[in-house]
């Protein structure tokens, strides 16, 4: 950390210790260990079933771990409820699509930066001067800042439940961005993508990972190995809720037991294309 | 929020414009034009009687802008609004009749504007209280909640306690002269209308403003999907109750308009079927504020007509006119199956369609 207390590139600043997250008698989680570094793209893989998702929840605030301390920024936030948690600077995408859907585009992303407007219902009944001000500076944020990323112009009065998949998931990585998180949770942003899709949906999440005006660390869960291994700085491999192995992304191609675990005795680059 | 498509060729080029209620020069004529004609055209040309009716439409409207607030922004199912109401009608009515004004505040009129106020936040404040549940249930379980709001508010509180306050049985009148706004009696329809065109205006506009900001954002967000709406920063507890606050406060505005349009009251004039009643309304009108403005004059409208028709019918039945309350709920019952199966979306969609047709065409595809 620099003087200021501000995070620098290379400074722990999601730390999950011993997570231990059980539903009844199945153990999704059997104390796992993460640590991202700020600027990272930090990928977690592993079969269905693996946990992927409740760690992303556990990190989100969705559930309570059983046992286990996380913290972020290195402050303990095991108790933070999640409306906190995203006012910390943690966003999220969710693999199943949790858009409004009957807002229209450029409303769901506004709904991301709930946590930088200040109106109430006095001053938003009335709607003028801070109010209004507030309103179109953010409008001139998400149209320069993230409509023109994501190449959504075109569709930004669009109800977003009637749009294409791959769309929807620009939509929601865009929301989450409004946000202007540190870290952002990606639950399989490239799913259901055809490959045209999945090379725009990497590049954007390159962007933000890079560009001096983002620089969000990542925490990406993912399928699809080939963009993993590209574009991840380190990976984490989980099975049935045990860590298998938390490595550079060559490393964990070449851990043996990686292969097993994750694609029977088969190559870990064929994958499903 | 969906809105209507502009007409062919029109676009904006400042993000203020886009975020206008009115976006076009056209379209801002015709509001003021629609303005005009309520508050000077209809005064003129209507009589004394449909005045009244109008009074009624308004009341009506009022009650469903709450109710449309819960229901159909925010998901927050409510079966017990006319609570709210009579809150509102009994705090006006009680601090008009008892409370110790000082005399210049009667002198200038100042007593009924300021008990619409205070009517209105205690209405907000009660239906906060009936709210709480909702942080926890959602769905059935909180229209039970919210029934209970009904059953405990008028059926228990104001019967049984606060409408033997002065000991004079049930109902509470108002004696001419005590509802005065400024140099104004309120006195006559032709006033009341004023009143109403003014309250209901006001409101419109405030829940117009309130709901392309923030607060109505984070609304139809916990609608729409709470989980996501927390994820995003969204306290839902706190915006759950913050609607039912501004919804109780409509609500309670539109119980203090209520005593100005009777000058009597009685908690009668606040069943449950008066609750349903404005639900049933929101679900003819459809989405959105303009669904809960058309479905009051719908429904008022029709039971109007009905009344028509069934005064020269009962010189033949008479069982017609002496059994006209079970008419008119049978056709509050059919209007509503009716609008389910043929137009669940309501008469706000059919108006929406007719708009963007002339909108976009002649290049309607």
């Amino acid at each position: 950390m620099n003087k200021a207390g501000e995070m620098e590139e290379g400074d722990v600043i999601l730390k999950l210790e011993d997570i231990h997250m059980a539903f009844g008698k199945v153990q999704a989680l059997n104390g796992v260990d993460l640590e991202v570094k700020k600027g990272e793209i930090h990928s977690i893989i592993g079969p269905n079933g693996a946990g992927k998702t409740v760690m992303m929840n556990c990190i989100n605030g969705l559930y309570r771990p059983q046992k286990g301390n996380i913290y972020f920024k290195g402050e303990n936030i095991n108790r933070v409820s999640p409306h906190k948690r995203a006012e910390l600077g943690i966003g999220r995408t969710f693999q199943k699509l949790e858009l409004y859907g009957g807002m229209t585009v450029l409303d769901n992303i506004r709904m991301g930066s709930h946590i930088h407007l200040k109106s109430g219902i006095l001053s938003g009944s009335i709607y003028v001067g801070k109010t209004k001000k507030e309103e179109i500076e953010e409008r001139e944020f998400i149209e320069e800042e993230i409509i023109d990323l994501l190449e959504i112009e075109g569709i930004r009065d669009q109800v977003a439940h009637m749009l294409p998949y791959g769309l929807q998931k620009r939509v929601e990585l865009g929301r989450a961005l409004a946000l202007r998180p540190e870290v952002i949770l990606l639950d399989e942003p490239m799913a259901g993508l055809n490959l045209e899709e999945v090379e725009d949906m990497a590049r954007f999440i390159l962007d933000i990972n890079e560009e001096e005006r983002w620089k969000v660390t990542c925490v990406l869960v993912e399928h699809d190995m080939g963009v993993v291994m590209d574009i991840s700085h380190r990976v984490l491999v989980l099975d049935f809720g045990n860590t298998i192995t938390d490595g550079l992304p060559q490393e964990v191609g070449n851990n043996p037991q990686v292969v097993k675990a994750y694609l029977g005795e088969e190559d870990l680059y064929i994958t499903r294309r | 929020m969906t809105r209507g498509w502009l007409p062919c060729g029109d676009y904006h080029q400042e993000y203020a414009k886009d975020h206008g209620w009115w976006q076009t020069n056209v379209i801002k004529g015709k509001m003021i034009l629609l303005l005009l004609i309520v508050s000077v055209g209809f005064p003129l040309s209507l009589g004394e009687y449909w005045l009244g009716v109008a009074n009624m439409i308004g009341y009506t409207a009022l009650g469903a802008l709450g109710v449309q607030l819960l229901i159909g922004y925010a998901g927050l199912i409510t079966l017990g609004h006319a609570a709210f109401i009579a809150v509102g009608a009994y705090t006006s009515t009680l601090l008009i009749l008892r409370f110790p004004w000082p005399q210049f505040i009667i002198s200038w009129g100042l007593g009924y504007p300021i008990s619409i106020i205070i009517a209105a936040i205690v209405a907000g404040l009660w239906s906060v209280l009936f709210g709480l549940p909702s942080a926890r249930v959602k769905g059935f379980y909180l229209i039970l909640t919210t029934m209970a709001a009904q059953f405990i508010t008028v059926d228990f509180i104001l019967t049984q306690y606060i409408s033997r306050i002065g000991g004079r049985g049930q109902a509470f009148s108002l004696p001419p002269g005590t509802i005065k706004i400024g140099p104004w009696l309120i006195d006559s329809d032709l006033k009341v209308y004023f009143l109403m065109i003014t309250l209901l205006t006001l409101t419109v506009m405030f829940m117009c403003n309130l709901l392309r900001t923030r607060v109505g954002r984070a609304w139809v967000a916990i609608r729409d999907n709470d989980i996501a709406a927390e994820t995003l920063g969204i306290n839902i507890v706190w915006y759950k109750l913050l609607n039912f606050f501004v919804a109780g406060f409509i609500g309670g505005i539109a119980g203090a308009f209520w005593v100005a349009n009777l000058a009597a009251l009685s908690p009668e004039h606040f069943p449950w079927s008066w609750s349903l009643w404005l639900v049933g309304v929101i679900l003819i009108g459809g989405a959105g504020i303009d669904g809960a403005i058309f479905g009051s004059i719908f429904m008022v409208m029709v039971m109007e007509i009905l009344q028509i028709i069934a005064i020269p019918l009962s010189e033949y039945w008479p069982i017609v006119f002496v059994n006209f309350a079970y008419i008119k709920d049978m056709a509050f019952g059919l209007a509503i199956c009716a609008f389910l199966i043929y137009e669940p979306r309501g008469l706000s969609y059919r108006w929406w369609q007719v708009k963007n047709y002339f909108n976009l065409w002649p290049f309607s595809y």
